[in-house]
């Protein structure tokens, strides 16, 4: 089983999106999916239609009382599972600072799931956090998509510097940065891409457009893919999945 | 992990009305509804089968595209349309997916065969809540052999991960509003068994035309047959392979003395597949029988001897296991699937049994008559020229020509004096079984020396010399049968019994 984990400290910058479209291609080419849905706001929930409540509460899962398992809801989708928000996730980081060995706890919790899953897509909070710190040491990788401006650029290098100077805390983790709501008529965002992508080589080259397409998934509640098959951005994250599973 | 749920829909009405009353009555929404062919994928051993999981190759009618479909309790795992029009034959053939190289690992590289295939019309429905979030599905599934016979309409639900309360509130529902009879099946197991292809022709009386009669009868037996299919696959209870090959072995017999009442085109080809299906079957039979016979063979022998045997039972285990592996690959192969769809669209087609041969038309009682007479003439003969120097052979034979007259009275046994029949039956079978039993000690006492070769390759000296004990006890068996076969014989030959075949025709009540 594979962690990913979509992040950005930046919010805004279409980590749900990312999470939720990236889930369902990864389930429509037959892998076994679970997104875990870590942030309160709840998006990647919502846009599946869950009700956005872990029942016996989110807190008994980080405090292993409830098994990650029992919280777990089909999506429409075949093969594509959801642990649904629950808006007291917004105390997340007091329950981890409150219990033994809080880095371990989201790792310990999918642990339970390993054999059902191929790939777990954990939907971040922005911030940086002791919720983002465990999720560091969870995931085998995190997808970062980020857009091609001035504050992203700046964020995404704040994450670089961060995960550099703690080695210990994310130890093999890979991060996995990548363009996100990308207009390329505007000659600012081709200038930052090129900039960013001769700073960091390793980003990957499949980029996200911006497009209406993926703000309506807020109307269909469900994935790009699904409601917009062949469409341009449903291609971009059929390109993304496939560059991300030659980096893992 | 939820489980499925499964009924057959015994409500009147047809797809359409049922579907409607799905929809607008219950309310629940329509995904897909798939109209085609569907065939049912698996390995020669049932790989598929046993991991619970079953692979659909379905080709939609019209032009739509082909698709693979491997799914587990309902659950689609993979679904795939495909390039290629035929489908896959082996593991290499599967497209190129995560889900579908699962699925190449676990057929390990193997071939895959052609099992069952059916036209289907099969909807997919959604049990939506207040967010229209899908809480449970519902497949509707509508089928028919390739030659028109109806299968059961079954309906399942799916309950959903997380959903489970919501689906047994669907399910009451269901059950409220559409007559449901829970069943155990699945369609693959309708469409492998024919279990649904219920052929009760009319009950058989003297007047009724011989083609019509031998039509019914085979159309008894291919039920027994087909009943029994399913437990010959699993192998657990050798009871229904027992079953299943009597019902083969009647259906030959009574192909045999088919002669001028079936069309002789059809008569020849049957006969020729049926006697390979039977002879498919014998390996596991003979090896089923050395089994359940084994321990009390082994019980002749003194207490120490016996403990010597453990090994040779696992022996008959491990031979058993081989021939029953065996005779599943024969049973799915796409011959069996071929001349079984082949004999049940002759049974069902009306033209095939019309005019067919030249004693067709003639009243049944009068040709089951004479070709009793013959049989039983024929028995008689070959039986009062057995001596005690006769070969075994000889014997064997006797129990063939045996068969076939019994066989011939209790398939057509509704048409006979009651009084007459019981009279003939009861020495025919006393003969048959001993007939029988010099046969099977014969055939197991060989049997039992090959598999014991193993045991010598092994040095296990203790064990071979056990075995020799029991082959002794089977020779001591047969030839006790072989001592009584000239008073049963005699019993047969009687000339009350004799008599009785004469009397066989019912008489006409006096008014």
């Amino acid at each position: 089983m594979k962690v990913l984990a979509t992040y950005n400290i930046k919010g805004g910058v279409g980590k749900t999106a990312t999470a939720v479209n990236l889930a369902h291609v990864a389930a429509a080419h037959g892998n076994r999916v679970l997104v875990w849905d870590l942030d309160p706001q709840g998006a990647a929930t919502f846009y599946f239609r869950v009700k956005p409540k872990v029942k016996g509460g989110g807190k008994a899962i980080v405090r292993g009382s409830l098994e990650l398992g029992d919280a777990i809801k089909a999506t429409d989708f075949d093969n594509l599972d959801l642990v649904p928000a629950d808006f007291s996730y917004r105390h997340l980081d007091l329950w981890l600072d409150d219990a033994k060995k809080p880095l371990a706890r989201i790792r310990r919790a999918l642990r339970q799931v390993s054999d059902e899953y191929d790939y777990v897509f954990l939907d971040c909070p922005p911030s940086i956090s002791l919720t983002s710190e465990s999720v560091f040491r969870a995931a085998d990788a995190l997808l970062v998509p980020t857009i091609p401006t001035t504050l992203s650029l700046r964020t995404y290098e704040q994450l670089d510097r961060f995960v550099e100077e703690n080695p210990d805390m994310v130890r093999e983790l890979k991060i996995l940065g990548f363009f996100s709501m990308v207009d390329r008529h505007k000659r600012l965002h081709r200038r930052f891409m090129n900039e960013l992508r001769t700073a960091h080589p390793e980003m990957l080259d499949a980029t996200i457009p911006n497009s209406t397409d993926i703000e309506r998934m807020g109307v269909h509640r469900e994935p790009v893919g699904a409601y917009g098959k062949g469409s341009k951005p449903a291609r971009a994250y059929e390109a993304l999945w496939s560059e991300i599973q030659t980096r893992l | 992990m939820s489980k499925v749920r499964r009924y057959e829909v015994t409500a009147a009405g047809d797809f359409a009305s049922v579907l409607s009353a799905l929809t607008d009555h219950i309310g629940l929404r329509l995904l897909s509804l798939d109209e085609g062919e569907r065939s049912w994928l698996d390995t020669p051993t049932g790989t598929l089968e046993r991991a619970e999981t079953t692979l659909e190759f379905r080709r939609p009618a019209g032009d739509g595209t082909p698709s693979l479909t491997w799914a587990a309790e309902g659950r689609v795992l993979v679904y795939d349309p495909c390039v290629s029009s035929t489908p896959p034959v082996q593991s290499s053939d599967l497209p190129d997916s995560a889900a579908f190289a699962r699925l190449a690992a676990l057929v390990d590289g193997g071939e895959l065969v052609l099992g069952p295939t059916v036209n289907s019309q099969v909807a997919v429905l959604a049990c939506l809540d207040d967010e229209e979030k899908t809480t449970a599905r519902v497949v509707f599934d509508r089928s028919e052999t390739l030659d028109g016979v109806a299968l059961p309409m079954m309906l399942e639900v799916l309950p959903l991960r997380g959903y489970e309360d919501e689906a047994v509130a669907l399910e009451k529902l269901l059950k409220r509003s559409i007559a449901l009879s829970p069943s155990s099946t699945p369609m693959k197991e309708h469409a492998q068994q024919g279990l649904s292809v219920r052929l009760d022709g009319p009950a058989l009386v003297p007047t009724m035309s011989a083609a019509r009669a031998w039509r019914t009868v085979f159309q008894g037996l291919t039920d027994s047959m087909t009943q029994a299919f399913s437990g010959v696959l699993s192998g657990n209870d050798p009871e229904d392979l027992h079953a299943f090959r009597v019902a083969v072995r009647r259906i030959r017999t009574i192909l045999q003395d088919g002669n001028d009442v079936v069309d002789p085109e059809s008569r020849d080809r049957f006969r020729h597949e049926y006697r390979w299906l039977g002879d498919v079957t014998t390996p596991t039979r003979d090896a089923d029988v050395h089994l359940i016979e084994f321990p009390a063979l082994a019980a002749t022998l003194p207490p120490s001897r016996r403990e010597e045997l453990a090994s040779f039972n696992e022996i008959l285990l491990r031979h058993r296991s081989e021939c029953h592996a065996a005779m599943a690959v024969e049973l799915r192969s796409i011959r069996r699937a071929q001349f079984g769809t082949a004999w049940l669209s002759f049974l069902a087609d009306d033209d095939a049994w019309t005019g067919c041969a030249d004693l067709a038309d003639e009243p049944v009682l009068r040709i089951v008559l004479r070709r009793v007479e013959k049989a039983n003439r024929q028995l008689v003969k070959n039986g009062r020229r057995i001596t005690k120097k006769s070969p075994a052979i000889s014997l064997h034979e006797l129990r063939k020509e045996g068969k076939r007259l019994r066989y011939l009275l209790e398939c057509f046994s509704p048409l006979f004096d009651e009084k007459a029949l019981a009279t003939i039956l009861r020495p025919l079978r006393d003969l048959q079984d001993v007939l029988g039993e010099f046969q099977d000690t014969e055939v197991q006492a060989n049997a039992l020396l090959g598999l014991a070769g193993e045991l010598a390759s092994a040095d296990d000296h203790s064990a071979l010399l056990a075995i020799g004990g029991v082959i002794e006890q089977l020779g001591v068996r047969g030839s006790d049968a072989r001592a009584s076969f000239a008073k049963t014989f005699g019993r047969f030959d009687d000339r009350k019994v004799q008599r009785a075949v004469d009397q066989l025709e019912p008489r006409k009540k006096k008014r």
